[in-house]
């Protein structure tokens, strides 16, 4: 049997397709009337997405201005153009994913997975690239106060992310999550960058990258409860 | 069109928005989507027209994944709810079918988890497992849609449904499930291969019982 009769017979079966109820439709119309009034579009997705890199940046200069740019201080000229040009990448791209999971039908160009697991292993290879230090010194006690320090700073990143696009209305709330806490996370790794001196290969490689994991997961677990919420506001009405 | 959507619909098109009144409108967008523009500028005349012209394609989506007729409805209605509630997330351009049906897809599947949840904690009452997965409607035809369809997983249905049935494009598909349309075509791919089979299974049979009577 060929394609094109296969459809031939999907075609004539949708004909057959049973007939909606022209009162059904009336009583759609009905229930919006009342609430009929005029609704202001959200604004194209590059301004929304401009948004969100602006808040990444602003997250992690305010942190790095309070805490210090000791890191950025150390780092020589390479070091600063390929982990900050590949951050800010990261960070558009994860700011127009989480844009087109707030807006229904929009084009997906990665899924939420392989946006996390393309800014981690692009992070891990800058890093790798960059740093040889496998001299490890305090590992355990100086990275869980990096990754608490760059958590820290995404929770900011993840709230203001969501006040920009809290008009917007995500179909999958648990891929919104892990692209939300991924751009947060990312927030969170610049200002590690820009505050840590310590450059030992695996603290970075680690912890740092670390921030971006527990950044995402937590993301993904505020979805789930968000669409838990969601059901159950639906069942009280 | 009232006024204020038509100079809308030119400012976004890069049209000057000061000759709305005196030059006809040439815009590069759908009847739909100019629709839904005036939907949201408020105009319910517009909203009528898009219940009347979208609702048929949903609740065929409905039917089509195995809701009986009286789930179908309550999701159609639903579903409007919703489109309602977020009709501001629609920007003009954009493609409008993959809009509503990702709104339809999202509705349904919170009613797929909700029933499933339902009939898991009802289970023990009933002693039959039979409420958990959702059964084709016994149409007594073969040749339905949803006999048609019935083999192929979910994720199968709905994109051959939307594809095949709704005629829409690749890129919409791929809009609406929120997928790439490298996923789309492997769906369509694995669909055809099962469909086929079915099918040639299908006129076997037909053939053996005719030579037989």
């Amino acid at each position: 049997m060929r394609d094109g009769e296969i459809d031939e017979i999907l075609k004539k079966a949708a004909v057959r397709a049973p007939e909606i109820e022209p009162a059904l439709l009336r009583r759609v119309a009905d229930s919006i009337q009342p609430a009929m009034r005029r609704v202001r579009p959200l604004p194209r997705t590059w301004v929304l997405a401009g948004a969100l890199v602006l808040i990444f940046v602003a997250v992690a200069l305010a942190g790095a201005a309070r805490a210090g740019f000791y890191g950025f201080e150390k780092m020589d000229l390479l070091e600063r153009a390929l982990i900050f040009s590949t951050l800010g990448v990261l960070a558009w791209v994860a700011g127009t994913e989480f844009v087109n999971e707030m807006i229904p039908g929009s084009r997906r160009r990665i899924s939420a997975g392989g946006l996390l697991g393309l800014s981690g292993v692009l992070l891990v290879v800058v890093f790798a690239l960059l740093f040889h230090d496998y001299h490890t010194e305090h590992f355990l006690a100086a990275g869980l106060v990096c990754l608490a320090t760059g958590v820290l700073h995404a929770i900011p990143a993840g709230l203001l992310s969501w006040l920009v696009l809290r008009r917007g209305f995500a179909v999958n709330s648990v891929s919104a999550g892990v692209v939300a806490g991924t751009l947060a996370g990312l927030a969170g790794v610049g200002l590690l960058e820009l505050h840590c001196p310590n450059f030992q290969a695996m603290h970075i490689l680690v912890w740092h990258t670390a921030v971006l994991v527990v950044s995402a997961a937590v993301g993904a677990l505020v979805g789930r409860a968000q669409r838990s919420r969601g059901r159950d506001l639906r069942r009280v009405s | 069109m009232d006024l204020t959507a038509e100079k809308r619909l030119h400012e976004q098109a890069g049209v000057d928005k000061n000759r709305t009144t005196t030059i006809p409108l040439m815009h590069p967008y759908s009847k739909l989507e100019m629709l839904m523009a005036q939907y949201q500028e408020g105009d319910f005349a517009a909203a009528t027209a898009l219940i009347d012209h979208i609702s048929p394609q949903l609740y065929r989506f409905f039917v089509a994944q195995f809701a009986s007729r009286p789930d179908a409805d309550d999701l159609l209605q639903e579903t409007w709810l919703r489109i309602h509630r977020v009709r501001h997330t629609y920007r003009l351009g954009e493609p409008v079918l993959p809009w509503f049906y990702a709104i339809a897809r999202h509705v349904r599947v919170d009613h797929y988890r909700k029933t499933a949840r339902t009939a898991a904690r009802e289970q023990p009452l009933e002693e039959m497992s039979q409420l958990a997965v959702p059964v084709p409607a016994e149409t007594g035809r073969g040749d339905d849609l949803e006999a048609l369809l019935a083999p192929l997983p979910e994720s199968q249905r709905e994109v051959i449904e939307m594809l095949k049935v709704e005629g829409m494009s690749l890129e919409e598909v791929a809009r609406a499930t929120s997928s790439s349309v490298g996923s789309v075509k492997q769906k369509v791919h694995r669909a055809y291969q099962k469909l086929r089979e079915r099918m040639s299974s299908l006129a076997l049979k037909k053939g053996q019982s005719e030579e037989k009577s």
